[in-house]
């Protein structure tokens, strides 16, 4: 579960995000759309604890992230747009280190193994060093390690763009999974048809401000595009 | 165009805070140097022009005494500074700085600076040529290396070549640029160092300087822009500003640090010296055995008189037109400039063939051919100190000769009281040493003159090669 | 999670090649560093085994030459006779002091290039002691040596720097420090874990190849005093590198590019080796200036040139001090003996106030770079390894210090002789004073080094703090 509460943050006095109240429940999957500079980064940073927010509190599985830092990062993953993973290190050896420092559990290999082909990633490719992967497979990296942490919590920053459109619809499918399994999910995309087709609901952010919350069931693809463009014009 | 780019460049560099305040630090510390020197090079010619006289007025007024004796009490040599060692000190720490002109004896230069100061001195000496040989090239690589790879990493090298820019066009307009942003540096430095150069020397010193001034000055621009085309080649075909810097940094590190030590053990390897005991050894056995090793002194002094004799046509020597006593004490002292002759040159042409290493070595490390060349022009290498040391012992060998032929020409044999006064003692000249003139020092520095040359022709035709090359 | 970290660097340099061509670099460095350190040791050692051979060689000629000249089968004259002690002490039996090189010699080559180590001491007067160097060429003094200190001081640090100048900022333009971060992990532990491991394979491999450089070079760690000197040497590199790691640590927390990271850790380099130095050996030099040579030259001679004027009226007030020579004033040589002593007495004690303000102006000299090598952990660290491989100016001083204790001693033993007018025997050269080194008490030493050792652990802790707390604001999300 991920919770904002009255969140904001502030640089040298220009607001960067107003306060923001969300809460996304487990199975959830929350879409933040908005041009860049909207606030979306910006927010999944606070979640992160990698920036310290100038008011309220953001929570995960409800555990403050600025008072208990290592605890809340235990049970939520990162994808970003890039997944920067060691280049002189195999697919295999690089899921090995972030779960070992992510999670209580030790895997063997044969675990670890089983949640790369999980996660997609063609058979072989695990043990190949990541400079030799495409984007789609770093993505896929990332994902593993996710599922092998047993996220209670996603934060995915623009995961699917430069993706093509058949490694973009796997990586929907994947976060499918891990969205049935019971994970929070916020992600921030620009990708309109994916927020439609992989999220329970969007979030329409400008300037730092929420401007508008949907269901995503209750309206088709057209009408969101609609909304969206409505609320970029000034 | 290319004036453009010059001008680009040049802009860039004046906004930036890091090359002003960088610039300002060398500055201050290549003016603080040069007055440090400046002080050094007054005081210590006032001294040894007072000690000069002294010594000579001492040897006026030695009083009545043999001239053997007075060959004993001898005078002391020093060594003149030439007022360019203000900027480079070169070897004058590590040579003594006097010698003894004695009876029977070649004397080495006694009481190195060096020895009378704290360790700290090895770490590093603030002098003119510190600054010029390692802080600016270190100031060039901190301010080139990011010139190609940066501009590549923000995306507007792109630009540039999109606009029909040439890439060595581009590349001569930077090294312009950072040569015309380093000249806000030099120039005045070189004018303040000018300044300071005229106000220390006398006119006659002052007519030589100038010319060894300005060949210095180009050997040091040389080899600074050998080190803008080489930072400039390696910022052009760099993966990264981050990899460019290391190996600049490596480079710098290589030519500054270690190669100069490092040679100075090949040298001595390649080359061994004799340990001073071994050599006093040699040169005593020499002078008591003969050269040949079977000539013992006392068989010398037996031939010469039996030759005398027989010159003569006498048959004892208390019964020659000449004193014997000068005559056998003039052989001796022949005999014993042959034995130092032969072991001096043996020795300083071991010290020509480790000068030879390192003059060689240049071709690894820029910075030997310019330190070689800077200090020759400054009149303090090694060559000059032995044109010195020859000189004085030169002297000491005149003067010498004239003490024996006076003994062997006006003292009676059964005379023991035979004394000369002041009036004899004037009749030796002072000693007035001529420094070597340009073309002498020149003609020593032809391979470093050359490398030099070759290391900027070479760093300038990578630097366009690596240009022509450089990935977008 | 420690212990990832470390795998995990340990994996990602493995891979990089990085680790094993620096490795190799150290390796290569410290090999050539110590064998030109062997080698110097060597040449010294030699050196001092030809000066006691010979001076063994010439006391069997003399004793040989005494006989000879007892059985008649020789008559030399008195200022060569092997019997007459003024002969003997002053020219003939002249004896090597020698300070031998130290247990760690050839780890520091320090300033021992640059002083001489023995002296050929007789009767005659103690300036003989101020021109003894070894011949080198001058270029070579300018330069310096390339020994392991030299490596220690400059290049140990580079390579620490090339192995830590982009410690998190490189994960950081790699994008890896968010994906980490993002799991539970603490930036003060990845920062340290990844710093410590560096550490510890740099230190282990300069340990290691110190210690195997040592015994290859001959040094004998069984020697008295080796061991601790040894140790205190791998402290001392331990701290060094240590605080280099620190600031490597401290600048990477200031969360700039790898780049400015490199410009900044290259500056501090310079700052510390070579223009702190520079500088502090300026003002040394200026606050405390030592006069000139050559006007210890011109004292000693205008000395020299009094004492000769008044000869006469000296040779009669060294009788009315020592009474015990007026008996042997009618035989010449003895006079001439006295005559010699009685101006040496006069010149020591009319030069000495010259030479001693060399001695008191180098002493506040050495002070004043005691106190003020806090400001730059390389001279810090360049004081202590001289210090332990006795290559400095202290131990050189007390070589000094004993040397005139012997010169005195050596007078002693000769002027009753010289005063009674004795012909010497076989005997008398087998009993000569002989001269031995005995080393600096180890407790100074220790306790120099020691101060230098805290002075490093110190600035590394100092850079360590800066570093945790500039850790804490690192900006993960730029």
């Amino acid at each position: 579960m991920l919770e904002a509460q009255n969140l904001s943050k502030t640089y040298s006095g220009t607001p960067a995000l107003h306060p923001l109240s969300l809460k996304i429940e487990p199975g959830e999957v929350y879409c933040l759309l908005g041009a860049n500079g909207a606030g979306k980064t910006t927010t999944i940073n606070l979640f992160l604890n990698f920036i310290e927010p100038t008011s309220g509190t953001a929570l995960v599985n409800g555990l403050d992230v600025v008072q208990q830092p290592l605890e809340s990062k235990r049970r939520l993953a990162y994808i970003p747009e890039q997944v920067m993973l060691y280049r002189n290190l195999t697919g295999l050896e690089n899921l090995e280190y972030f779960t070992a420092l992510g999670s209580t559990e030790t895997f063997s290999k044969g675990q670890l193994l089983a949640f790369l082909d999980e996660a997609g990633l063609p058979a072989g490719a695990a043990e190949k060093r990541v400079s030799t992967y495409s984007k789609g497979m770093r993505q896929k990296v990332g994902i593993a390690i996710a599922s092998a942490k047993g996220a209670k919590a996603l934060l995915l920053d623009e995961p699917t763009s430069g993706l093509d459109p058949k490694a973009s619809n796997e990586f929907s499918a994947l976060l499918k999974r891990l969205s049935d399994g019971g994970a929070a999910i916020l992600m921030a995309t620009h990708d309109l048809f994916r927020a439609k087709e992989t999220g329970t609901r969007v979030g329409i952010m400008k300037h730092g401000r929420m401007m508008a919350e949907l269901r995503t069931e209750e309206f088709g693809h057209a009408d969101l595009e609609r909304v969206y463009l409505e609320h970029m014009h000034d | 165009m290319l004036a453009t780019i010059v001008r680009k460049e040049f802009t860039e560099m004046m906004r930036d805070g890091r090359f002003r305040s960088s610039a300002a630090i060398t500055m201050a510390l290549l003016l603080g140097a040069f007055a440090l020197g400046w002080q050094h090079y007054s005081e210590v010619n006032a001294q040894h022009e007072a000690a000069r006289k002294s010594t000579r007025q001492d040897w006026l007024h030695q009083g009545d005494k043999n001239p053997h004796s007075a060959a004993h009490y001898g005078v002391y040599a020093f060594k003149p500074k030439m007022p360019l060692s203000l900027v480079d000190h070169g070897v004058d720490p590590y040579v003594g700085v006097a010698s003894w002109l004695e009876a029977h004896k070649q004397n080495e230069f006694r009481f190195k600076p060096a020895q009378d100061a704290t360790a700290i001195q090895r770490l590093g000496e603030m002098t003119g040529a510190t600054v010029l040989q390692l802080l600016i090239p270190m100031l060039i690589v901190l301010l080139t290396f990011p010139a190609f790879s940066s501009e590549r990493e923000q995306g507007t090298l792109r630009q540039l070549l999109s606009l029909g820019v040439r890439p060595a066009q581009l590349a001569w307009g930077k090294a312009l640029g950072i040569a015309l942003a380093l000249s806000v540096l030099l120039v005045p430095a070189t004018l303040l160092g000018s300044a300071a150069l005229a106000l220390s020397a006398d006119q006659g010193a002052m007519a030589a300087s100038w010319p060894r001034a300005a060949i210095m000055a180009l050997g040091y621009l040389a080899y600074f822009a050998f080190f803008v085309a080489i930072s400039l080649a390696v910022s052009a075909v760099a993966p990264s500003s981050r990899f460019a810097l290391v190996a600049l940094l490596g480079v710098w590190i290589f030519n500054g640090l270690v190669v100069p030590k490092a040679v100075s053990d090949i040298a001595r390897l390649l080359h061994p010296t004799p340990s001073a005991m071994e050599f006093a050894r040699q040169i005593e056995h020499d002078i008591e055995n003969g050269i040949n090793g079977h000539d013992t002194t006392d068989q010398r002094a037996e031939e010469l008189k039996q030759r005398l004799l027989k010159q003569y046509n006498v048959d004892s020597v208390e019964k020659l037109p000449v004193n014997f006593n000068g005559i056998r004490m003039q052989e001796g002292e022949e005999h014993g400039n042959d034995v130092f002759d032969k072991h001096y040159t043996a020795l300083w042409q071991t010290f020509e063939r480790q000068r030879q290493v390192h003059e060689l070595a240049a071709l690894a490390a820029p910075v030997l051919a310019v330190r070689s060349l800077s200090m020759s022009m400054a009149g303090t290498d090694f060559a000059q100190h032995a044109h010195f040391a020859k000189a004085a012992e030169e002297y000491r060998r005149v003067l010498n000769r004239k003490m024996n032929l006076e003994i062997a020409h006006h003292q009676k044999p059964d005379d023991s009281g035979f004394t000369r006064g002041e009036d004899f003692w004037a009749t030796m000249p002072d000693f007035q040493y001529t420094a070597p003139d340009l073309a002498w020092i020149l003609s020593r520095q032809r391979l470093s003159l050359a490398l030099l040359a070759g290391w900027m022709v070479a760093s300038l035709v990578a630097m366009a090669a690596a240009a022509g090359k450089m990935r977008v | 999670m420690l212990f990832n970290i470390i795998r995990n660097d340990w994996r990602n340099l493995r891979a990089d090649r990085s680790l094993w061509i620096i490795g190799a670099l150290l390796a290569v460095l410290i090999g050539y560093g110590v064998h030109n350190g062997g080698a110097w040791v060597r040449f010294q050692q030699d050196t001092l085994t030809q000066a006691a051979e010979e001076e063994a060689g010439r006391l069997t000629l003399i004793k040989t030459s005494i006989e000879s000249a007892n059985a008649g089968r020789a008559n030399p004259p008195s200022w060569r006779d092997p019997r007459n002690p003024f002969a003997v002490g002053n020219t003939q039996a002249a004896h090597y002091v020698s300070m031998p090189p130290a247990p760690l010699a050839a780890l520091a080559v320090g300033q021992s290039d640059l002083l001489p180590y023995y002296f050929k001491l007789s009767l005659k007067s103690r300036d003989t002691l101020l021109g003894n160097d070894e011949i080198e060429n001058p270029v070579h003094l300018l330069s310096g040596r390339f020994d392991l200190a030299f490596v220690i001081i400059y290049l140990f640090p580079l390579l620490v720097l090339a192995l830590s100048y982009n410690l998190i900022s490189s994960e950081k333009e790699d994008g890896t420090l968010a994906m980490t971060l993002s799991q539970p992990v603490r930036l003060g532990t990845l920062a340290w874990g990844k710093a410590g491991f560096r550490a510890l394979f740099i230190l282990a491999l300069s340990t290691l190849i110190s210690l195997a450089g040592t015994l290859a070079s001959g040094v004998n760690l069984s020697a008295a005093g080796a061991s601790p000197r040894f140790l205190l040497w791998v402290a001392v590199v331990a701290a060094y590198g240590a605080f280099w790691f620190a600031a490597a640590v401290a600048v990477n927390a200031l969360g700039r590019s790898s780049a400015t990271n490199a410009i900044a850790l290259a500056g501090l380099w310079l700052g510390f080796v070579l223009l702190i130095p520079a500088l502090l050996n300026v003002t040394v030099k200026a606050l405390h200036p030592v006069p000139s040579r050559v006007e210890l030259i011109q004292a000693m001679r205008v000395a020299s040139d009094d004492i000769t004027r008044q000869r006469s009226q000296l040779m009669a007030k060294y009788l009315e001090d020592h009474p015990e020579f007026a008996a042997a004033t009618d035989d010449s040589m003895a006079q001439y003996a006295i005559r010699t002593a009685a101006i040496l007495d006069e010149l020591d004690r009319r030069v000495q106030p010259v030479l001693a303000t060399f001695d008191e102006q180098l002493t506040l000299q050495q002070a004043m770079v005691d106190r003020y090598r806090f400001l730059s952990p390389a001279i810090l660290v360049q004081s202590a390894l001289y210090d332990l491989a006795g290559t400095n100016l202290y131990r050189y001083r007390h070589f000094l210090h004993l040397t005139e204790q012997f010169h005195a001693a050596w007078r002693t033993h000769f002027e009753p002789l010289i005063a009674r007018n004795v012909r010497l025997t076989p005997a008398h050269i087998n009993s000569l004073p002989r001269f031995h080194f005995q080393e600096e008490p180890f407790q100074a030493v220790f306790t120099r080094t020691t101060a230098a050792l805290a002075g490093l652990g110190l600035s590394a802790l100092l850079a360590a703090a800066l570093s945790a707390w500039w850790l804490r604001r690192y900006p993960v999300a730029a």
